[in-house]
């Protein structure tokens, strides 16, 4: 049961990841954010790399990060995805928002404090 | 602001769909790409990494769809597919198409423009700051109140016994404002009158000109709101008695006559040839608050009319001179009522207007009335301003709508018809779309978008038809022909556009809707396996929808042709004088300062000089205009009968030159006539019509008999009888009608009609008449200068306009009924190829078959004619019953129709042997194709 150790991607956590991934390394295709994700994560998220394009589009329409298309690392026509002023607002905000919301889970959930 | 930018970008994708696809397809095959390489480098054999990296991917074609469902608007997309192939499947049957949109847009087209005939003359409110607070004032009262002077009608229901008025005194409206002005908290901000001045001789330059005007009390514009576009407005100032005579002039005055001069403030203005200072000149959207149709191109401070109208003001300079001619309006503070400002006006009111009452004039009527009987104050809504002749344009413009909307109607059953027939021929593309799993609402939906689709570009060729019929409308705007008031501009308003809109989705809707539902209800087991019983049920809908627009159109060519024959009935009833050859004009010298014997003179020496023109046979006038809805009426009391106990025996007048009768051509039946000698220093003489004589002294002679006009309480002795003639318009029942001289008549004659009989064509003669009028004062309007066939005609205006539009909207109903049976016949013959093939094969002759065919189509038409009979037999039975009240617009419409019942056999038998006929035209053609069909070549096929 391998599987079990595995975790789903958190339902609206796949954004801050991607913008966060943006941030670290710069603009990057599709193919890189989906293998830094499960890197960093030591590959213990699930991730149907296939997701994130949906995502990403999202984040475009929302002027968060813009696109062009360039050759990558190995000489390869690839769409590469940066993030804009807008997205690294919004990037801060959503990591304030981020650590706020695991505080308080964390607070509930640490038995010592009553 | 995010939500805004999302929008924008799904827009933009909408039109890079190729574009973006591509570049989709592009990242997801380098991101599996890049995959497989770091795989292939990890160690796996290619095939592996090539799974393994699709797998780590997920569903790529899933992926896609989430995708795009993400970057586009897919309902607008899915719309604009819909739209793009409805425009591919109207293009493919362009005939039809064209059609379609023809016969829609004359319905829609027709209803826009009459559409904004209603916005113009009924919904329209005044071009003022909050229209809505504005108030008119009426009143009503038991009818043994008294009041001199004229009435106005009120468009409020009034109670039986009852009377309503809209006019009030200046006396009364003075008290009522003085007492709004003085009231602390009161629910009105202001009151103000205003009164029509008809017939002001205005002198500009060197022309005389009779136009329209109007006195207003001083806070009229500043309770309105209204500002001048030049100058200033009248203010209370100029309201005041000894204030300088000022005028303000309208627009379109302005324009046509100082030619937009903007140096006319200072100047002088003759106004029935006094001095009048122009202040300023009026909006060009505002054209006054009374009635519609009366545009006053001058306006005046009622204090100033005295001036202005002389002898004849109606200011009232005693008590008992005043006259009721006033509209008062007012504006209403926010938040305050239409009853406060009754209420908070009633009690000065009654007050002021039974002090007003004239004494009694004769003995049965009594001094005091009952308190049942006192005038009481009405408030309604005065955003439009004065209503009741608007209203009275109602009947004609409902008439109107309900003929436009038939058509329409008309044109959506056809057009669902024909939508049918194709969506049968498209059965086979829905039935496989069907089958491979489309939805049916999904193929409903885009159906009604063909159908949308037709009725928009309907719609907007509809505009461009409403243009056209506006025009043909506005020739309509005259008093005489009373469907539209004069001078009413009809504008395509935002708000008749989006009538058009509604009209045109309605109608989408309404034709398409049957259609797409039939079309995609099909039991898809028995359709894939054959087409008969589908068809066969369809076309039962489409049977039935011909049957409707036989119906539909058999009632309305059943109007035209009544309304023809009341037209040809009109034209030829026997008005009892001789029409041709005559030419009429007024004049209108009291105007002019012209009375006594000095008009006397005036009028002798202009006769007598048109009695020597060249080509006149005769010149002669009359105080009223013959065939013009003009009348002037006497009471009068019969010999041996007094005041006090005589009843009212109302008789018409009429005041001539001598030789009227001749001229005029009226036969004489009995007595003397009117010679040189019966002048004013003669004993009161009168001639009177055969109806007099019958009506008023049916046992005895009437010749020799002394009656007494009521109101001068003069007797005249009648001296001759003249044969009757048609005296308001050609559709008056005779009434009484008393003739009498001129000369014995010089208060009453300050204008006069002039007619002149010709030996030729009278219009060769007008520029003739208006010299002969110069040469003898050149500052003397000459008026409505016509011939008097032209003007009887003009009388006819609204039954020509019924006559006119029954019959092409009945032609149009007809072609399209006719295209529709030739439609559905034409389609239903293609289908039974096979059968009348077995037929003939059998032995059955063309004959037969043909027969077979027309007998399909006639069955319809005459269940249609019959439907239509009891639709028509039900809707006299309605109207003969007690359903409408008299005055409704259905009981006047009624009343339109002259010499002729609504039943009339003749129309009835003509009409349907005239659908009769085309319907058999409509059958032939498919008829004769059954007829060619070959029964080898047929039962090959298929």
């Amino acid at each position: 049961m391998g599987r079990d150790s595995k975790h789903e991607v958190l339902p609206g956590t796949l954004n801050l990841l991607i913008l966060k991934t943006l941030d670290t390394l710069g603009p990057l295709h599709g193919y890189g954010i989906a293998r830094r994700i499960e890197q960093v994560s030591g590959d213990i998220l699930e991730l149907n790399q296939g997701t994130i394009y949906p995502a990403l589009l999202k984040l475009e329409q929302m002027r968060w990060i813009r696109t062009r298309w360039s050759t990558s690392e190995n000489n390869r026509r690839a769409k590469f995805y940066f993030l804009t002023a807008a997205g690294k607002k919004q990037l801060a905000k959503e990591e304030e928002e981020w650590q706020r919301t695991s505080a308080i889970v964390t607070r509930f959930l640490s038995p010592s404090e009553k | 602001m995010t939500t805004v930018h999302v929008f924008l970008s799904k827009l933009r994708a909408l039109f890079q769909k190729q574009k973006l696809e591509g570049e989709l397809a592009d990242e997801i095959q380098s991101h599996l790409e890049m995959q497989i390489e770091d795989l292939v480098r990890q160690g796996l054999n290619p095939e592996e990494a090539r799974y393994s990296a699709l797998r780590k991917f997920g569903g790529v074609e899933q992926i896609k769809e989430t995708y795009r469902t993400r970057r586009t608007l897919p309902g607008l997309e899915t719309f604009l597919r819909d739209i793009r192939y409805g425009l591919r499947m109207l293009r493919r049957s362009p005939g039809m198409t064209a059609v379609a949109i023809f016969s829609l847009a004359l319905g829609i087209g027709a209803n826009t423009a009459l559409f904004s005939v209603v916005d113009a003359v009924l919904l329209k409110n005044l071009p003022v700051e909050h229209p809505e607070q504005l108030v008119v004032f009426e009143w009503q009262s038991g009818r043994p109140f008294r009041l001199s002077g004229m009435s106005g009608t009120s468009n409020v229901d009034v109670p039986p016994g009852r009377r309503g008025v809209s006019m009030f005194r200046y006396d009364v409206y003075q008290q009522m404002q003085k007492a709004q002005a003085s009231e602390t908290g009161s629910p009105l901000s202001d009151l103000f009158a205003f009164g029509p001045i008809a017939a002001v001789t205005a002198k500009v330059g060197d022309q005389p000109d009779v136009i329209n005007g109007q006195a207003i009390s001083g806070n009229y514009y500043s309770t309105l709101r209204v500002q001048p576009i030049l100058g200033r407005a009248i203010t209370v100032d100029d309201d005041r008695s000894g204030a300088a005579p000022v005028v303000m002039l309208s627009y379109q005055f302005w324009q046509e006559r100082f030619g937009a001069n903007r140096d006319v403030i200072g100047q002088q203005l003759q106004l029935n040839q006094q001095s009048f200072t122009v202040i300023g000149v009026t909006p060009p959207a505002f054209n006054g608050t009374l009635q519609v149709g009366f545009y006053p191109s001058i306006t005046i401070p009622l204090a100033v009319e005295p001036q202005l109208r002389g002898e004849q003001s109606l200011l009232g300079a005693t008590p008992a001179s005043g006259v009721w001619w006033l509209n008062v309006m007012g504006r209403l503070q926010p938040n305050a009522t239409q009853q406060q400002a009754r209420d908070s006006l009633n009690t000065v009111f009654q007050t002021a207007a039974l002090a007003a009452m004239p004494p009694p004039r004769r003995s049965n009527q009594p001094a005091q009335i009952e308190s049942k009987d006192y005038p009481s104050l009405i408030v309604e809504a005065g955003s439009q301003g004065m209503m009741d002749r608007r209203k009275s344009y109602a009947p004609t413009i409902y008439g109107l709508f309900i003929v436009v909307a038939i058509v329409l109607l008309i044109a959506c059953v056809n057009l669902a018809n024909l939508l049918l027939a194709r969506a049968t021929s498209r059965g086979p593309e829905i039935k496989v779309r069907l089958a491979v799993g489309a939805g049916r609402w999904r193929l409903i939906r885009q159906l009604l978008t063909e159908s949308l689709l037709l009725a928009t570009l309907g719609g907007i060729v509809g505009v461009l038809f409403a243009y056209w019929f506006k025009g043909a409308l506005s020739a309509f705007t005259n008093e005489e022909s009373g469907l539209l008031p004069s001078g009413v501009n009809l504008i395509l308003s935002w708000r008749v556009l989006g009538f058009t809109l509604a009209v045109s989705l309605l109608t989408g809707v309404l034709f398409g809707l049957a259609p797409a539902w039939r079309a995609t209800n099909l039991d898809l087991n028995s359709t894939l396996k054959q087409t008969g019983r589908a068809t066969a049920s369809m076309s039962r809908l489409s049977k039935g929808l011909l049957v409707v627009q036989v119906a539909v159109s058999a009632l309305l060519l059943v109007g035209a042709g009544l309304f023809i024959r009341t037209l040809h009935n009109l034209q030829h009833v026997d008005l009892g004088f001789n029409q041709e050859k005559l030419l009429i004009f007024a004049l209108q010298p009291d105007k002019a300062g012209y009375k006594d014997e000095r008009l006397l003179g005036f009028y002798q020496q202009l006769l007598d000089r048109l009695d020597q023109l060249p080509g006149v046979r005769g010149a002669t006038f009359a105080k009223v205009q013959l065939i013009a809805n003009d009348n002037y009426i006497n009471d009068f009391l019969l010999p041996g009968e007094t005041a006090e106990t005589g009843t009212d025996h109302e008789t018409m007048r009429q005041m001539v030159r001598e030789n009227y009768f001749a001229t005029m051509e009226i036969p004489f039946l009995r007595g003397r006539g009117f010679t040189l000698r019966d002048d004013q220093h003669a004993p009161a003489v009168g001639i009177v019509n055969q109806t007099f004589q019958q009506k008023f002294f049916p046992n005895g002679d009437v010749v020799g008999q002394r009656i007494t006009n009521n109101y001068h309480n003069r007797q005249v002795e009648i001296v001759g009888v003249v044969a009757d003639t048609k005296y308001e318009s050609q559709r008056d029942e005779i009434k009484p009608l008393l003739y009498t001289p001129w000369k014995q008549e010089a208060d009453d004659i300050g204008d006069m009609h002039f007619a002149v009989r010709t030996t030729g064509d009278p219009a060769t003669l007008v520029t003739q008449v208006r010299a002969a009028v110069h040469d003898l004062d050149s500052n003397l309007p000459v008026t409505d200068i016509d011939t008097q066939s032209a003007r009887s005609e003009m009388t006819l205006a609204q039954e020509r306009l019924y006559a006119r539009l029954f019959t092409a909207f009945g032609a149009l109903a007809l072609a399209l009924a006719g295209i529709g049976l030739f439609g559905v016949l034409a389609y239903s013959v293609s289908q039974r190829t096979k059968e009348i093939g077995i037929r003939m094969a059998f032995g059955a002759q063309v004959r037969n078959v043909i027969v077979m065919v027309v007998y399909q189509g006639m069955k319809l038409v005459l269940i249609g004619l019959a439907i239509s009979s009891l639709v028509g037999y039900a809707l006299i039975r309605l109207l003969n019953s007690k359903y409408f009240g008299p005055n409704t617009w259905q009981q006047r419409m009624k009343g339109q129709l002259y010499g002729v019942t609504m039943g009339d056999p003749w129309t009835l038998v003509v009409i349907a042997s005239l659908l009769t006929v085309v319907a058999l035209l409509a059958c032939w053609f498919p008829a004769h194709r059954a007829a060619k069909v070959d029964p080898l070549v047929a039962l090959r096929y298929e």
